[in-house]
């Protein structure tokens, strides 16, 4: 499943995002540096297969519902895993701008779950071992299940992570994972068996296609590492940068925080950014009673989830002016548009 | 129509909207993603329960489809159709998070409830933008953009291909299904007819990279496509970016709807 | 003018599945010559069309193109002189739009982007598509696409211009426009094809393959007289040589 802007916090974003940035920079270096110009229209147009054929649905028996091609693995099998990267990369970018599939936002995370654990975990790891060195039915199946499923288990934990750090949410840890990874479970199984049912035709079809995949150099296990932990520092250091100037703490990274660094480090300058977001709002207000609540502040840093004022007068006056505001916006736009249709048939 | 159809034409009318002439799709690339960008950001950087603060941010996704002329309800009918997924995980907040934090004439409203709220509104919000992004750049321009801001060249040339490549790709899909289809009586595919299909589908797919790469070749292609077309980040684009951004920043200061709700409110007792 | 001269020697080839498409392919095609190459689906054509720009190199044989023999190191120069239309102008057109698709050979040879821009206006003035400069290729009719194909080739100026199958897939207007629009071009054509009405139209020589070699070469209007010939060829007569006087 993809991650969604709505239920995203600016310092989850923005670390995911950095992530995802430097993994493609990485792979575009890499794949420069192969040189092989075959490469490029295979990635655009399998690419492009993947997009497809994730229209193709297959009926899952007994259950009566369908299920399609995720295309991470397959991607992986076909081109490696720097050109299967930047391939996902890239169907994932094509479905956020046209279909809205996960947020632009939320992108930086969804590449990540569903590119980086099937293109750099799943596939070098489990699946090549498994399967490529000397395919048979079995091996092919097998590998690619266990690598489907391992992919997707990894992706689907990185949602619940992302979404619990970003706060938005309500559902507390054990619930969301016991939602998220038996879903994810069956998810994995059928990704993992399309893989296969794809792979198995094409090998029998043309074996040299996936002799040939099979013979790709291996991914460095050193150069690998020490981007992963560059990537690692470099999230985390976003993520820490992205929480001090966002002003709403994201109650779920002040926890991680907390258990690991101690409340004091994030206290101060939340509420300092606190204290001056009140003082924005007293002087801008209208209403002289609304005022932020002085005894919240050491509170603010515990019941982060509380909202700050409370009084129903201005709860109620913030519920009217939302609905006076989009009310205004719609009524403008729609004069707008009328407006301008009459000038274009005033002018033919 | 079937799904493959529908999504077919969906990408067709997105760019269709994009190739547009309006100011604003005159604009360059990286003026409307950077705009975007500092709205999704302000929008995401909200509290979990803040709600009226968000709706006078309708105004970014309102005037890019006026400004570029893009129809509400083609873009209304896209949210719709991607709200899903945020439903479905925000659905657990009324359920969860039962504290009332608010009182409408005596009816108690949890925090669960306004948060699922503040979801929906963030959802709304935030694809509107990217959605509306699409339709006034179009995807090749916000590729271009893309590169101007320093993606690496591989990884855009790759957008560029599979956008090129999506709409031959698909057709095939399409009637790859529908020739199974008429032929299957109402049965649905089982897995061994899926590999077949999309094994074809996969070879066919690796003749035509290989007839690509042959055309690419005998035109002298070593490697390195060509430079995109140079473009100009001038006075308009700077006042575009710096204005939206301004709003967004006063608007992620200042509740106006509060401030608007209260007036009203004040005159009415 | 050497530089136009097309000579194959006993030219032979065997994909890797041990299909033998060609086996020994000769012929010589002078300047400005106008040559149709027609045979049955599996007769070798497109195979032969493939080592003309370098894409497949002969297992055994000599092809000449100008001056220089096909081999490995030559193939960038051959691909200067010899232009490929592919069959399918979807693999041939693969930027964002058609402007900079008919750009993209000009850019690569070297040429600086204001000339790069001039051939571009020139090449799809020849193929009359200049209002398609900005249009997305996937937005393109079957004709547009196929116009729009023969440009980005011309843009690069050959000497040959080898075209496969241009007329299949087009509509009867856009059909003859595209007949019309090659009777213009002065570069040497070599144009495979199961429209033998447009061989008719467009190429006084016709070279007839046949399970890989060379079953006829001559004037196009006695080998379309043959029936012989080409019933063995799996080939009929072109429609418009077919009408049978009511007794």
């Amino acid at each position: 499943m993809h991650m969604a802007d709505a239920l995203l916090s600016p310092a989850v974003g923005g670390a995911m995002w950095a992530a995802t940035a430097g993994l493609i920079v990485y792979s575009s270096r890499k794949l420069t540096l192969e040189a092989d110009d075959k490469k490029i229209p295979l990635m655009g147009v399998t690419a492009a297969f993947v997009f497809a054929a994730q229209m193709i649905n297959f009926t899952i028996p007994a259950t009566g519902s369908s299920g399609h091609l995720g295309g991470g693995l397959i991607l992986a099998v076909l081109l490696g895993p720097h050109a299967a990267f930047l391939a996902m990369a890239s169907v994932l970018t094509v479905q956020a701008l046209f279909f809205a599939d996960g947020g632009l936002l939320a992108l930086g995370c969804n590449i990540f779950n569903l590119g980086f654990f099937s293109c750099f975990v799943a596939y070098p790891l489990i699946f090549k071992p498994l399967a490529a060195a000397n395919p048979t039915q079995g091996r092919i199946v097998g590998g690619s299940l266990l690598a489907a499923v391992v992919g997707l288990q990894l992706g689907a934990f990185g949602v619940v992570l992302e979404t619990l750090l970003s706060g938005i949410t309500a559902l507390p840890f054990s619930s969301f994972v016991l939602l998220m990874q038996p879903i994810h479970l069956a998810i994995g199984i059928v990704e993992g068996l399309t893989t296969a049912a794809v792979v198995l035709f094409v090998w029998q079809a043309r074996p040299e296609i996936v002799a040939a995949a099979a013979q790709a150099k291996p991914v460095g296990p050193l150069s690998l590492r020490k981007v992963l932990v560059g990537l690692a520092a470099a999230t985390v250091l976003t993520g820490v940068v992205f929480s001090w100037f966002a002003s709403g703490q994201p109650d779920g990274l002040e926890w991680s925080m907390f258990k690991t660094s101690g409340r004091e480090e994030l206290a101060a300058p939340a509420a300092g950014v606190h204290e001056s977001l009140a003082g924005v709002q007293e002087k801008t207000a209208l209403l002289p009673d609304y005022g932020f609540p002085a005894g919240e502040e050491e509170g603010a840093a515990e019941e982060a989830e509380a909202w700050p004022a409370v009084s129903a007068g201005t709860s109620v006056a913030g519920l009217v002016g939302s609905l006076l505001t989009l009310t205004l916006a719609v009524l403008a736009a729609l004069a707008l548009r009328r407006r301008r249709a009459a000038v274009v048939a005033g002018t033919r | 129509m079937s799904a493959i159809e529908s999504q077919f034409f969906a990408l067709g009318e997105t760019d269709r909207l994009a190739r547009q002439d309006t100011p604003l799709h005159r604009l360059d690339g990286r003026a409307k993603l950077l705009a975007t960008l500092a709205f999704l950001v302000t929008v995401v950087s909200f509290d979990r329960y803040e709600l009226s603060a968000l709706t006078p941010f309708v105004v970014f996704p309102v005037a890019l489809c006026l400004g570029g002329n893009v129809p509400g309800r083609w873009l209304w009918r896209k949210i719709l159709f991607a709200a899903p997924f945020a439903v479905l995980i925000g659905i657990f907040n009324p359920l969860l998070d039962r504290q009332p934090l608010l009182m409408i004439g005596g009816l108690p409203i949890s925090g669960g409830w306004i948060s699922f709220a503040s979801i929906l509104l963030r959802f709304t919000l935030t694809v509107a933008a990217a959605l509306a992004l699409t339709a006034v750049t179009g995807f090749n321009n916000v590729c271009l953009a893309l590169r101007r801001l320093g993606v690496p060249r591989a990884f855009v040339v790759q957008l560029l291909l599979l956008h090129r490549y999506l709409f031959v790709l698909v057709e095939e899909t399409m009637s790859l299904v529908r020739a199974r289809a008429l032929r299957s009586c109402g049965r649905g595919t089982s897995l061994r007819e899926f590999g077949s299909l999309t094994g074809h589908l996969l070879l066919r797919t690796l003749d035509r990279a290989q007839r690509v790469h042959q055309a690419m070749s005998c035109r002298g292609f070593a490697g390195a496509m060509p430079a995109l077309r140079p473009a100009r980040f001038g006075g308009r684009e700077i006042v575009f970016v710096l204005g939206w951004t301004s709003l967004f920043v006063a608007l992620r200061w200042v509740n106006v709807s509060r401030w608007l709700g209260a007036t009203v409110l004040g005159w009415w007792s | 003018m050497s530089h136009h001269l097309v000579e194959a020697r006993e030219l032979h080839f065997t994909y890797p599945d041990g299909t033998p498409a060609l086996r020994g392919v000769s012929f010589r095609i002078t300047h400005g010559e106008a040559v149709a190459l027609v045979g049955a689906n599996g007769a070798g054509k497109s195979t032969l069309l493939q080592h003309l720009t370098g894409c497949l190199l002969p297992a055994a044989g000599s092809l000449l193109i100008g001056d220089v023999y096909l081999d490995k190191k030559t193939r960038p120069v051959i691909r200067r002189t010899v232009g490929m239309v592919f069959q399918d102008p979807d693999d041939q057109l693969f930027m964002p739009t058609v402007g900079e698709d008919v750009a993209f050979g000009p850019l690569n040879l070297g040429l600086p982007p204001a000339e790069a821009q001039r051939r571009v206006r020139e090449a799809l003035a020849a193929v009359g598509a200049e209002h398609l400069i900005d249009r997305p290729s996937y937005k393109l009719s079957g004709g547009e696409k196929r116009a729009a194909s023969i440009a980005t080739v011309l843009a690069m100026s050959p000497n040959i211009l080898v075209l496969d199958e241009p007329s299949s897939n087009l509509d009867p207007r856009g059909r003859r426009l595209l007949i019309e629009m090659l009777q213009t071009f002065t570069h040497t054509k070599i144009i495979a094809t199961h429209d033998l009405d447009l061989v008719l139209d467009l190429c006084p020589r016709t070279i007839v393959l046949h399970r890989g070699i060379v079953a006829a070469d001559g004037p196009t209007e006695a080998i379309m007289n043959d029936e012989a010939l080409l019933r063995e060829c799996r080939l009929e007569k072109p429609l418009r040589l077919q009408f049978r006087p009511a007794t």
